[in-house]
């Protein structure tokens, strides 16, 4: 019988490649995970925690926890601290020879194999062999994880810190004209990580075009930019002050006009990826030949056979979230390919006003799933099978996944559908701005792009494209912009773009960046909209610009067509939306939060996705991926087969039916069931306990984590830390407990009330610190609120010292940093 | 404020576009990688590389050609050499330096030496007779000196192996460097010869960046030369006449020549490498640090050549920092040597050289540029740094065992 089960081999124990093996977990599949370190995680399981008072999205401690669920998982055979040798292809796939001399034989291959940081010692003028305070990206998490940052700064509280963006990335003339992504970003939370560790040191990040993409990005940029020094322009070189020491680089001063030298303390090379040396070695064994850059050449026609697949940054350079989304679409096209997917295809019930949510329709049912659309569906040919709801308005949702009831209302007829599954793709308002102090007219990119389609004789001899004139601009704008100026050079026309920065983001858009400007788009950067002057001029415009490589002089520009791209701002209707899913909007109004648990596509409550530029900034790629990802999740299991057991249900005797846990359960996992009762839906429970520590009649009851059952672990005169099983205890996990350390793992802060702490108290322990995540990075949401508030209640006991009982988020990652609170508190 | 239109009918803008990588300048990334770069001091007055380029991008002719960067700007490359786009400064500077606008802004004595050089063969007005006095009256000295009568400065022997191209300073101010170099062929037992219809290795044309006057000024070179029948054409040390006639000569005239080119360095290291010349390094009983110019190293390649060549006739090569192709100017770069209207400049602008050589704490500095090495020596001068400098080609002829 086991000689049935399809062997897989994932090469690279990274976020991708556990991903892709968590996706096997409930398949009659065996996955041989190859990982060349003695330890799972990857890269990410290297970074620092970005979090200050708030996690920072940045999404590495999931490495942790994916690390620690992978060496539970059952079907994987890990094989750590080895390479693959040989591979040999044969008539049932292929056989694979380890480097510790292991065999197997494997159906298919996923190769993982991750990326290698830029090593800028290729770079001699950065000096980054050479000065100990120049730095890499790489080498600041490694400090910032050790907690051995300041050690640079000689105990100076205002050190003189510089980031220099791009560091190995977009240089043609290097080999590596794509940009890396996610250096920016990287940048953007250092930089904001080390103004929270050092509140007066003075940071400024040197970028060639920041690139500010992504519901998390905006907020956090628009609030460090306050904080920090922006300067366009990276400097290449690195000196040193003989007499001082300091690190200096030679700049250009926009006030002056004139080349002025700066001192830093610090100088961080924010270094891009390249493709690792694993992925050479291993396309060698399958014959492959990668791209021009050394990544997997996805190209379908240079990859041998499908059953060799590729996922995360062995494509090229991805974020950790974007690295785990791949993960799971290549294990989900395993999955299909072998015919182990779900007997059944259940309802999907897809919500959205516009192409996106037509395109997600069209794929979710192209996939076999019955699949209904509310919403106009204009973008939908008559042959396909998706059901269109036009005119339909949903009324309520309920349910969890697997089994939602949807009740909707066509006319006044009222309707109810059973669907597994609902995906939001509603579209965000997309508007053009109006220059309120010009006649005429400008046009929108979409009105560019139909009039260079169908009327290409009406194309505007000059035209001009401005970016970023209403806010930072959106990196599908920033797209359009360049392929729409690129086609009316085709044409004959002149075009410009004038932006404050070009967002290329990735490798495509750097090469289309780099086509425009080779065929004489030209470029204007400015600084501030306030640099821009804009008049009616005859049937055009001359824009008066304060360019920001030339600020002394002002520039005149004609053109006599300019394009705005829309304003995109939160639907109307997203409140609605997200009501009716009870999900909450992002800072800035638009769907799903931007916690990292549940990005990229899920959400806190089981069978509830988001897909499209209503919850994200999408360009067609990312929303294709987006709806692999939740098709994947469809392959991996069907919504409704029960999980782990979640050890919790509801003492019907003790129920005063207050619905206190409907309404607060995170999960949305506690529904009335037939008899008017709440009920746990297992499936859909995460297991966090905020129902136990929160049910006023203390009705919710959990198998191994009563009030009483934590309060006789506690044993006098200790420690008690309750830690989060997802964040504080994996974080622990490194380490040596000794008394007078009692921890108890808790599924989440959540579980946490004062009751518990009490008791723990009342039972002897010395201190009681309660330790989880970072606010906003809370699997249940929010459990870091329940736990601080049960730790204030508590406090608030008259004559209870301070030092008593505490909350400390500690990452998964922030090992030094719970190490450094267990020994303060045995001070 | 100035104002200014964009201009894509502008000339240098139409110029540039055509032609190869190097002249790119639509596809700079204003990543401003140039302006942390430029060998001139930070603070007001230097050149801003970013704008010239930009400057070009936008059609701003005008405004470029009435900057001081144009001819403030040493054309020694430090900041293009890490442009990602691979936008080289030399070839757009000199180009803008080419538009009809920017004539009156020529430096006079550049303008007379490129006269000079295409009427009569030499920037310095020498004339052919004059050459030939010249050359005939140091072979008797330096035949009197050598104690040897078949020790000579031959000029316009046919069918000789090896044509020496001095520098025009060679026939004028210093005579002995040229006596310093026939010892050399001579030690070498080879057959060489000088030409009295070239006198000189400069092709100021590179400096205004017009391509006729440039390739005119090759040819002038180039054809004598081939008609001597030589197999090799042995260059004085001089940066951009290394750059134009080794580097770039091809290009220029669009064929390969009838000859190999080298420069004298490299012509010793050779001859020393076959066991043919002999140096004694007790000649010179200290270590001596050398600068890279421009035009050879960062510009041409030519890095080892002169350091090797070096560290057979002293007691060590000592490096200034930064070096190679990060190596600082010296100051005296893109013309502004040729320029004597620009001496006091020449000490501004090379302050950062002569910060670099004072942190070397030595007392000797070489080079293998006979203009870098006038610059070098006069900032030893006015920043007291009490280094000598010398060329490399010359400390191997004192230290040349017969």
């Amino acid at each position: 019988m086991k000689n049935n089960i399809p062997n897989i081999l994932v090469i690279g124990g990274g976020v991708a490649g556990m991903a892709a093996a968590q996706t096997f977990a409930h398949k009659a599949v065996i996955v041989h995970l190859v990982e060349k370190q003695p330890t799972l995680g990857g890269h990410a399981a290297m970074w620092a925690c970005m979090a200050t008072d708030t996690c920072q999205n940045c999404g590495a401690c999931l490495s942790c926890e994916m690390a620690d669920q992978v060496l539970k998982q059952k079907n994987v055979v890990l094989h750590l601290n080895t390479r693959v040798n040989t591979i040999q292809q044969n008539h049932q796939g292929y056989e694979v020879g380890l480097e510790n001399q292991q065999t197997f034989g494997v159906k298919k291959i996923i190769m993982a194999t991750g990326f290698s940081p830029f090593d800028p010692v290729q770079i001699p003028s950065l000096h980054a062999d050479t000065h100990e305070n120049v730095i890499t990206t790489a080498q600041l998490n490694t400090r910032l994880k050790q907690e051995t940052l300041s050690g640079l700064f000689n105990g100076k509280p205002n050190p003189k810190i510089a980031f220099l963006q791009c560091v190995g990335s977009r240089n043609r003339e290097q080999g590596r004209d794509y940009c890396s992504q996610v250096c920016c970003k990287i940048s953007m939370r250092h930089a904001n990580k080390l103004g929270y560790l050092y509140p007066e040191a003075d940071i400024t990040l040197f970028h060639m075009d920041l690139q500010i993409i992504g519901k998390e990005a905006r907020p956090m940029f628009t609030a460090l930019s306050k904080n920090i020094t922006l300067v366009q322009g990276v400097p290449a070189e690195i000196l040193e002050n003989p007499d001082t020491r300091m690190l200096t680089i030679v700049a250009e001063d926009q006030e002056t006009q004139s080349r002025v030298t700066r001192a830093f303390d610090l100088i961080v090379l924010s270094v891009g990826m390249l493709p690792s040396r694993e992925l050479e070695t291993t396309c060698g064994l399958l014959d492959i030949h990668p791209n021009s850059w050394g990544f997997f050449n996805t190209d379908p026609a240079m990859v041998p056979s499908q059953d060799i697949l590729v996922a995360g940054c062995a494509k090229g350079p991805k974020d950790i979230l974007s690295a785990q989304q791949d993960g799971r679409i290549a294990a989900a096209r395993v999955i299909d390919d072998l015919g182990v997917t779900p007997d059944k295809q259940p309802a999907i019930a897809v919500l959205g006003n516009g192409a996106q949510a037509d395109q997600t329709a069209r794929m979710i049912c192209s996939k076999g799933y019955p699949t209904y659309l509310f919403g106009p569906g204009t973008g939908l040919s008559k042959e396909t099978p998706v059901i269109v709801l036009k005119d339909s308005n949903i009324i309520s949702i309920s349910g969890t996944g697997g089994n939602f009831s949807l009740f909707y209302r066509t006319g006044k007829e009222k309707k109810i559908l059973a669907c597994a599954a609902i995906i939001a793709a509603v579209e965000p308002a997309a508007t053009l701005k109006k220059i309120a102090t010009l006649a005429n007219e400008s046009l929108s990119l979409e009105a560019m792009a139909q009039i260079i389609d169908k009327t290409p004789t009406d194309c505007p001899d000059h035209m001009a494209i401005l970016l970023d004139y209403a806010g930072p601009e959106y990196k599908s704008s920033a797209r359009l912009a360049l392929e729409l100026a690129i086609r009316a050079k085709a044409l004959g026309k002149n075009s410009a773009i004038i932006m404050n920065k070009m967002l290329v983001h990735g490798a495509s858009g750097q090469r289309l960046y780099d086509t425009a400007r080779q065929q004489g788009v030209d470029f204007f950067r400015f600084e501030h909209p306030d640099d821009i002057d804009i008049q009616d001029s005859g049937n055009g415009f001359l824009i008066t610009l304060k360019e920001a490589t030339l600020p002394s002089i002002a520039l005149h520009l004609h053109c006599d067509g300019l394009v705005l791209p829309p304003v995109i701002r939160p639907a109307s209707e997203f409140k609605a939306v997200a009501a009716l899913l009870r999900q909450p909007l992002d800072t800035e109004g638009f769907l799903q939060s931007a916690n990292t648990r549940h990005r990229l596509t899920r959400s806190p409550r089981n069978g509830i996705f988001f897909a499209g530029s209503g919850h994200d900034e999408t360009d067609p790629e990312d929303l294709s991926n987006e709806i692999a990802e939740i098709l994947s999740t469809f392959s991996a299991s069907s919504l409704d087969v029960p999980g782990a057991d979640p050890g919790v249900e509801i003492n019907e005797k003790k129920c005063a039916q207050c619905l206190t846990c409907l309404r607060i359960c995170p999960h949305a996992a506690i529904v009335m069931n037939e008899k008017k009762r709440p009920q746990i839906v297992p499936e859909s429970c995460f297991s966090c306990h905020l129902c136990v520590s929160n049910c006023p009649a203390y009705a919710i009851e959990s198998k191994e984590l009563t009030n009483d059952q934590m309060a006789r672990k506690v044993k006098k005169d200790t420690i008690v830390i309750l830690a989060c099983e997802r964040s504080a205890a994996l974080a622990a996990n490194d380490l040596v407990l000794a008394d007078p350390i009692n921890l108890i793992p808790i599924p989440c802060a959540c579980r946490v009330s004062s009751d518990v702490i009490l008791k723990a108290l009342l039972n002897g322990a010395e201190r009681v610190i309660v330790s989880g995540c970072h606010d906003g990075n809370c699997r249940s949401v929010d459990g870091s609120h329940v736990a601080e508030a049960s730790v204030k209640k508590v406090l608030s006991v008259p004559g209870l010292p301070a030092a008593k009982v505490v909350w400390e988020p500690v990452a998964a990652n922030e090992t030094r940093k719970f190490e450094r609170i267990i020994s303060k508190a045995q001070e | 404020m100035d104002h200014a239109n964009i201009d894509k009918d502008a000339v240098l803008y139409n110029l540039l576009t055509p032609l190869p990588r190097g002249y790119n300048i639509s596809e700079c990334l204003t990543c401003g990688a140039c302006s942390s770069r430029c060998t001139w001091f930070d603070g007001e007055g230097g050149p801003l590389p970013r704008q010239i380029i930009r400057m070009a991008a936008m059609g701003l002719d005008e405004h470029l050609v009435n900057s001081h960067m144009l001819w403030d700007c040493l054309i020694c490359n430090r900041c293009t050499q890490a442009c990602p786009m691979g936008i080289t400064m030399d070839k757009v500077v000199t180009k803008a330096r080419s538009l009809a606008i920017a004539d009156e802004k020529i430096p006079h004595d550049i303008k007379k030496g490129i006269q000079n050089r295409l009427e009569l063969g030499d920037v310095n007005a020498l004339t052919r007779e004059e050459f030939v006095e010249t050359v005939e009256w140091v072979s008797e000295e330096f035949a009197d000196e050598m104690a040897d009568p078949r020790a000579e400065i031959p000029h316009d022997i046919k069918g000789a192996k090896l044509l020496y191209l001095p520098n025009p300073r060679e026939l004028g101010a210093s005579l002995l460097h040229l006596t310093a170099m026939a010892k050399l062929f001579y030690a070498t037992k080879e057959s060489w010869t000088l030409s009295a219809r070239h006198t000189d290795v400069t092709n100021w044309g590179y400096f205004v960046g017009k391509d006729d006057v440039i390739r005119q000024m090759a040819l002038m070179v180039v054809e004598p030369a081939e008609e001597l029948g030589i197999e090799t054409l042995v260059l004085s040390e001089c940066g951009h006449g290394y750059h134009v006639l080794k580097y770039l000569l091809e290009t220029i005239i669009g064929r390969k020549p009838g000859f190999e080119v080298i420069s004298i360095p490299e012509f010793i290291l050779r001859y020393a490498k076959k066991g043919v010349l002999k140096f004694d390094p007790g000649t010179h009983p200290y270590k001596i640090a050398y600068h890279d110019p421009c035009n050879i190293s960062r510009k041409s390649g030519g890095y080892d050549a002169p350091r090797e060549l070096l560290a057979l006739v002293c007691q060590g090569v000592v490096e200034l920092t930064p070096n190679r192709e990060d190596a600082i100017c010296c100051g005296g770069g893109g013309g502004l040597l040729q320029n004597s209207t620009s001496n006091g400049k020449r000490m501004i602008t090379g302050k950062p050289k002569a910060d670099q050589m004072r942190a070397t704490g030595l007392t000797h500095l070489a080079t293998a540029c006979l203009s870098c090495k006038r610059q070098l020596g006069e900032l030893s001068d006015h920043f007291k740094l009490g280094i000598a400098v010398e060329t490399v080609a010359a400390l191997a002829s004192e230290s040349l065992i017969l």
